[in-house]
C-alpha cells in the first residue's frame, strides 16, 4: 500500500496516512465511523523535497496497514510550527473538502503579480499559522510579504491564506451594494474598508480575529497564496461556472 | 342519433384505459438500471404499497361504516336508495386510480434514471409517459364509471316500464311512478351525482394522509440526516430517506390524482344535473340531453387530445430547461387549443350554445392565467419570490412575514380571476337572463378547464416521478451527466406542479360553484319526494307550499303553491329567506369560514405530531445501528414508512370526519339556508386560503433555492439558515395544507349534495 504525507492547516500538522487524497479527505471530515462532519485544508507533501522535516524511520514503523488489513488513516508525525519548516517546493496540490467529505483538489498554478488590480480593497481569511480575516488594500503578493518579510514588528514566518470576495465593497466601501456578501456584520466590515482606504499609512486592519474553522468556499476570489517574502505559491480556485464542470459533486455540496 | 353519440363517452373512456396500459408497457420494458439502482426502487415501491394497503384498510372500515349510515337514511325514505353503491363505486375507481398511478410512478423512477443515463429525451419520454398513465387512468375511469352509472340508469332502472309503474326493491323506492322524460333524466343526474360524494372522501384521505406523510418523512430526513448527522440529500445511509421517496408519491402522484378525479367527475355531474334541469329545454327531451351529454362528451373527446398531446412532447438531446418546458407547454397548450376547436364544432352543430362555448373558454383562460399567476409568485425568476430571498438578510422572523405578506397579497390574482371566469361564463351563458343557464356555464366553465385533465395530470405526476429518480440516481451513485440531467426534469416538474396546483384550486373552485349549484337542485328534488310522502302531499317552506303530484287543497292567504318541478330560484331565495340579512345564513357562511381554518389547523398539528415521531425514529437508528453512517450497517427504512404511514392514518381521521360530519349537522339544525351560508363561506375562504398557502410556501421553497443558488451568500450563510426556517414553515402550508383545501370546499358540497333530503326533512331552524 502507498504512504502519504498531508499538511493539515487545522490542526497545523503533518500527517502520514495509507489513504489517497480523496479517501484521507473523507476521513478527515467525517472520521472512521462517519460520525463526524466538518470541512478540512490539506496540502499532499513531496517527501523527496521535505528534506529532513519527515523522519523516515517513525514513518515506516508507524504507518502500517491495520491486523485486518485495512490502511492506516493517519500517522501524526508534528504537530505546530509545521507549516514553516516545509519548504514550498514540496507542495503538491492542495484539496479542500465539504463536510460531508467531497474533495476538490487545486493545482499549482501560475501567478502573474502584474496583473494583481490595482486601487481596489481585499479581504483575506488567514488560515495558517494565524487565523483573523484582515481587510487590505495591498494585493496579494504585496500583503504575503509585508506580513512575512520583517519590515514589520509582527512577522509570520510563512503565511498561507485565501482572497474572498468583496463585490462592489472593493472600490466602493460605504456605498457598494453587500446583497451577495455572506459575511456577518457587514457594517463592521464596510468599517474597516473604508478605514484603510481612508489612512494613507494604514494598509491592513483585522475584521475578525477568530476563524470559526468554517470556510464557505463560495465566497473564494481568487485563490489560495502560500509563501514567504518573495517567494509564493499561488493556488487558483476556479470560477463557479468552471467547477460546475470541473467537480458538480462539489459544486452541489457547497 | 343523441344516444349514438353518447357511446363516444364510454369508447374514450376505454380508450383511456387503453393507452394507458400501452404506457404502462412501455415503461415496464425499459431498461431497470444497476441491481443497485432496482434494490433501492424496490425499497420505495414496497413502502408506497404499504402506506397505500395501510390507508386503504383504514378508509376502508370508514367507508363500510358511511354505507351503513347512508343506507339506514336509505331506508328511512330521506336518502337516495342507489347513494350507497354510487359512493362505493367513487370511492373504488379513485382509490383504484391512486393504486395504479403510484404503481406506475414507482416502477417508473428507476427506469427513468437510467433512460436519463442515455438522454435527457429519454428520460423525459419515460417520465411523462409514466405521468400520462395517472392522468388517463384518472380521466378513464372517472368517465367509465360516469357512462356506466348512466346507462344504468337509463337503460335498466329508469326503463319505460318503470316509468310507468314505478320500482320497488327490498322495501325500497327506486322509481316512482309516473315520471315523464324531463323528470327521468333530472332523476338520473341527480343519483350520479352522489358518486362524487365517495370519490371526494376517497381524495380528501389521500390528500390529507399524504401530506401529513410526506412532510413527516421530509422533516424526518432533513432534520436529522441532513442537519445533525450531516449527510447530504436522498443518501442512503439516511434511514427516513426512502420514506421522504415514498412520500412524494403518496402526496404528488395518488394525492393529486384523486383531488383531480374529484374534480373531473364532479365538474362533469354538477353540470350534467343543471343541464338535465335548465327549465328552457322543459319538455324538449333532446335538448336536455344534449345538455346531460355534453359535458361528457367535451370530457371523451379531450381524451384523445391528451392522448394526442402526451405524443406532441418531445425535444432535442441536448435541451435546455427552457426548452424543455416548451416541449411540456406544446402538449398542454396544444391538446387546450383543439378543445377549443371542439368546442366550437359543438356549437355550430347546436350541440350547445355560442354562450356555453363561451363559458367554456372563460374557463381555460381562468385555468391559465391562476396557474401563470401561481408561476409568478412561487418562481424565484420574479420579485416576489427574491423579495422573501432579499428580507433573509434581516434574519428568519422577516422571512416569515414576506412570506406570508406574499402568500396573502398573491391572492388577489386568482380571486380576481376566478371572479372574472364566474362572470364572464355566467354572462356568456346567458345568466343574467336565465339564472339556471349562467349556472349551467359556469359548471361547462370547469368542464373546459379541466377537459384535457389527462395531458394536464401527465405533467403533474411527472414532477414526483422525475424528483424520484433524481433520488435513485443520488443514491445509485450515477454519473454526475445523470444527476444534471434528472436536476433538469426535476426542476421542469417543479415549475407544471406549481402550475398544476394553481389549475387544481382553480378548477376546484368552479366545481364547488357548480355544486353549490346542483345542491339546490337536489334540494329541489327533495322537496318533489318529501312532499309525495307527506299526508298533506305538500311540503312547506316559509309561506310557500312546494307540491309535486296533488295540488294543496289548504293555501291559505299569503301563502302559494308552487309545483316544485316549475320552481325557480327565486321561490327558493323567497322560500328558504337565502338572504345575507338571515342570520341563519350568516352563521352558516361563519361556521363554512371558521371550517377551513380549524381544518388547517388541525393538518398542521397533524404534520408536527408526525413528523417528531419521525425525528425520534432517525435519530434511534442513527445512535443504535451499529455502522449505519460507514454504508456498512442497513438503516431500516421499512421502520420510518411504518411510522409515518401509523401516524398519517392516525391524524387524517379526525380533519376528514369533521368535513363530513359539520355540512350534515350544520343542515340538521341550521337547514338549507345554513348549508348555503356554510358552503359559500368554505369555498369562498377555502379557495382564498388555500391560494395563499399553496403561494407562501411555494414562494419560500423557492427563496431557498435562490440563496442556494449563490445569492444573498449562497448555502450556508446567514441568509440561507433565514431561508430554510421559512422553507420548513411553508412545507406543511404548500404540501398538506394548502392541496387539502381543495377537497375540503368540494367534500363539503358533495356532502350537502348527498344529505340534501335529511336537510330538507329534518332541519331544525331552516
Amino acid at each position: 500500500m502507498s504512504k502519504y504525507i498531508y499538511l493539515t492547516c487545522n490542526p497545523e500538522a503533518l500527517v502520514a496516512s495509507m489513504l489517497p487524497p480523496e479517501a484521507f479527505g473523507l476521513y478527515l471530515s467525517t472520521g472512521t465511523k462517519k460520525r463526524n462532519k466538518g470541512q478540512a485544508i490539506f496540502f499532499e507533501i513531496d517527501p523527496d523535497k521535505a528534506g529532513s522535516v519527515i523522519d523516515h524511520d517513525s514513518l515506516n514503523k508507524r504507518c502500517v496497514a491495520k491486523e485486518d488489513g485495512s490502511p492506516k488513516s493517519s500517522v501524526y508525525l508534528s504537530v505546530y510550527k509545521v507549516l514553516e519548516m516545509i519548504p514550498l517546493a514540496a507542495l503538491k496540490s492542495l484539496y479542500l473538502t465539504t463536510d460531508h467529505g467531497i474533495v476538490l483538489e487545486l493545482k499549482r498554478s501560475d501567478y502573474d503579480k502584474l496583473k494583481e488590480p490595482k486601487n481596489e480593497l481585499h479581504l483575506y481569511q488567514e488560515l495558517c499559522p494565524v487565523t483573523p480575516m484582515v481587510a487590505s488594500s495591498l494585493a496579494p503578493s504585496v500583503f504575503m510579504k509585508k506580513l512575512t518579510d520583517g519590515s514589520i514588528p509582527i512577522v509570520l514566518p510563512k503565511l498561507l491564506f485565501v482572497e474572498l470576495k468583496l463585490g462592489e465593497l472593493a472600490v466602493n466601501p460605504l456605498g457598494g451594494s453587500s446583497e451577495n456578501l455572506p459575511y456577518p456584520n457587514i457594517g463592521h466590515l464596510r468599517d474597516c474598508l473604508e478605514i484603510i482606504r481612508g489612512e494613507y499609512e494604514k494598509h491592513m486592519k483585522t475584521v475578525n480575529r477568530i476563524f470559526t474553522g468554517e470556510l464557505l468556499y463560495r465566497t473564494i476570489a481568487t485563490g489560495f497564496y502560500i509563501g514567504a517574502g518573495d517567494e509564493m505559491v499561488f493556488y487558483a480556485y476556479p470560477r463557479m461556472k468552471d467547477l460546475e464542470k470541473m467537480n458538480y459533486n462539489f459544486f452541489r455540496a457547497i | 342519433m343523441i344516444s349514438t353519440i353518447f357511446w363516444i363517452v364510454p369508447i374514450s373512456a376505454l380508450f383511456a384505459l387503453l393507452f394507458a396500459w400501452i404506457f404502462y408497457k412501455s415503461m415496464k420494458m425499459q431498461d431497470e438500471g444497476t441491481d443497485k439502482m432496482k434494490e433501492i426502487a424496490e425499497y420505495v415501491r414496497e413502502g408506497a404499497m404499504a402506506y397505500l394497503k395501510s390507508q386503504y384498510t383504514v378508509v376502508g372500515k370508514i367507508f363500510i361504516i358511511l354505507v351503513i349510515l347512508l343506507s339506514i337514511l336509505a331506508y328511512m325514505g330521506v336518502q337516495n336508495p342507489f347513494v350507497p353503491v354510487a359512493f362505493l363505486t367513487g370511492g373504488i375507481f379513485s382509490g383504484l386510480c391512486g393504486y395504479l398511478g403510484m404503481k406506475t410512478a414507482t416502477f417508473a423512477s428507476n427506469r427513468t434514471a437510467w433512460a436519463a443515463s442515455k438522454s435527457l429525451n429519454k428520460g423525459l419520454q419515460v417520465a411523462l409517459r409514466s405521468g400520462a398513465v395517472m392522468g388517463l387512468v384518472v380521466v378513464g375511469f372517472a368517465l367509465l364509471d360516469i357512462a356506466a352509472w348512466f346507462i344504468f340508469l337509463d337503460k335498466v332502472v329508469f326503463s319505460p316500464e318503470h316509468m310507468v309503474t314505478g320500482l320497488n326493491w327490498l322495501g325500497l323506492t327506486f322509481v316512482n311512478p309516473g315520471i315523464d322524460e324531463h323528470q327521468k333524466f333530472v332523476e338520473i343526474t341527480a343519483t350520479m351525482i352522489t358518486f362524487g360524494m365517495g370519490a371526494s372522501t376517497q381524495a380528501l384521505f389521500a390528500r390529507v394522509g399524504g401530506g401529513i406523510f410526506t412532510k413527516a418523512a421530509d422533516v424526518g430526513a432533513d432534520l436529522v440526516g441532513k442537519v445533525e448527522a450531516g449527510i447530504p440529500e436522498d443518501d442512503p445511509r439516511n434511514p427516513a430517506t426512502i420514506a421522504d421517496n415514498v412520500g412524494d408519491n403518496v402526496g404528488d402522484v395518488a394525492g393529486m390524482g384523486a383531488d383531480l378525479y374529484e374534480s373531473y367527475a364532479g365538474s362533469i355531474l354538477a353540470t350534467a344535473a343543471l343541464g338535465a334541469a335548465l327549465p328552457a329545454i322543459a319538455g324538449q327531451s333532446d335538448n336536455q340531453l344534449k345538455a346531460i351529454i355534453a359535458p361528457m362528451l367535451v370530457s371523451a373527446i379531450g381524451i384523445l387530445l391528451s392522448i394526442a398531446g402526451v405524443y406532441m412532447v418531445r425535444t432535442k438531446e441536448s435541451a435546455s430547461p427552457k426548452s424543455l418546458l416548451r416541449a411540456l407547454l406544446l402538449g398542454t397548450g396544444g391538446s387546450s387549443a383543439l378543445i377549443l376547436v371542439v368546442l366550437a364544432i359543438m356549437a355550430q352543430a347546436d350541440w350547445i350554445t355560442w354562450g356555453v362555448f363561451g363559458a367554456a373558454v372563460s374557463g381555460l383562460v381562468a385555468g391559465v392565467i391562476i396557474g401563470q399567476a401561481t408561476e409568478y409568485y412561487t418562481s424565484d425568476g420574479y420579485k416576489p419570490t427574491q423579495g422573501i430571498s432579499k428580507q433573509s438578510q434581516t434574519g428568519p422572523a422577516t422571512v416569515i412575514i414576506e412570506g406570508m405578506a406574499v402568500g396573502m397579497f398573491s391572492t388577489w390574482l386568482p380571486v380576481m380571476t376566478i371572479v372574472a371566469g364566474i362572470i364572464a361564463a355566467y354572462a356568456f351563458a346567458g345568466g343574467f337572463q336565465n339564472f339556471a343557464m349562467g349556472v349551467y356555464g359556469i359548471g361547462f366553465a370547469s368542464v373546459g378547464m379541466l377537459s384535457t385533465l389527462g395531458v394536464t395530470l401527465a405533467t403533474d405526476a411527472f414532477g414526483p416521478i422525475a424528483d424520484n429518480a433524481g433520488g435513485n440516481a443520488e443514491m445509485s451513485d450515477l454519473p454526475k451527466e445523470v444527476r444534471e440531467r434528472t436536476d433538469a426534469l426535476d426542476g421542469l416538474g417543479n415549475t407544471t406542479a406549481a402550475t398544476g396546483k394553481g389549475f387544481a384550486i382553480g378548477s376546484a373552485a368552479l366545481t364547488a360553484l357548480a355544486l353549490v349549484a346542483a345542491y339546490m337542485e337536489e334540494v329541489k328534488l327533495w322537496l318533489g319526494r318529501l312532499a309525495d310522502k307527506s299526508v298533506d302531499g305538500y311540503k312547506q317552506i316559509g309561506d310557500i307550499l312546494f307540491y309535486h303530484s296533488q295540488v294543496p287543497a289548504n293555501v291559505q292567504a299569503g301563502q302559494q303553491a308552487v309545483e316544485v318541478t316549475q320552481a325557480g330560484v327565486n321561490d327558493f331565495v323567497q322560500a328558504y329567506n337565502l338572504s345575507l340579512f338571515n342570520p341563519i345564513l350568516l352563521a352558516g357562511l361563519f361556521i363554512g369560514s371558521m371550517m377551513c381554518f380549524v381544518f388547517v389547523a388541525m393538518a398542521m398539528k397533524a404534520v408536527g405530531r408526525n413528523a417528531g415521531r419521525m425525528v425520534d425514529e432517525v435519530r434511534r437508528q442513527f445512535r443504535e445501528i451499529p455502522g449505519i453512517m460507514e454504508g456498512k450497517g442497513r438503516p431500516e427504512y421499512a421502520k420510518c414508512v411504518a411510522i409515518a404511514t401509523k401516524g398519517a392514518q392516525k391524524e387524517m381521521v379526525m380533519p376528514a370526519l369533521m368535513a363530513i360530519i359539520v355540512p350534515v349537522t350544520t343542515g340538521i339544525i341550521f337547514g338549507v339556508p345554513g348549508v348555503v351560508g356554510l358552503l359559500v363561506g368554505g369555498m369562498t375562504t377555502g379557495f382564498t386560503l388555500a391560494s395563499m398557502l399553496n403561494n407562501s410556501g411555494g414562494a419560500w421553497d423557492n427563496a431557498k433555492k435562490y440563496i442556494e443558488r449563490g445569492n444573498f451568500g449562497g448555502k450556508k450563510s446567514d441568509c440561507h439558515k433565514a431561508s430554510i426556517v421559512g422553507d420548513t414553515v411553508g412545507d406543511p402550508f404548500k404540501d398538506t395544507c394548502g392541496p387539502s383545501m381543495n377537497i375540503l370546499i368540494k367534500l363539503m358540497s358533495m356532502v350537502a349534495v348527498v344529505m340534501a333530503g335529511v336537510t330538507v326533512a329534518w332541519s331544525i331552524f331552516g
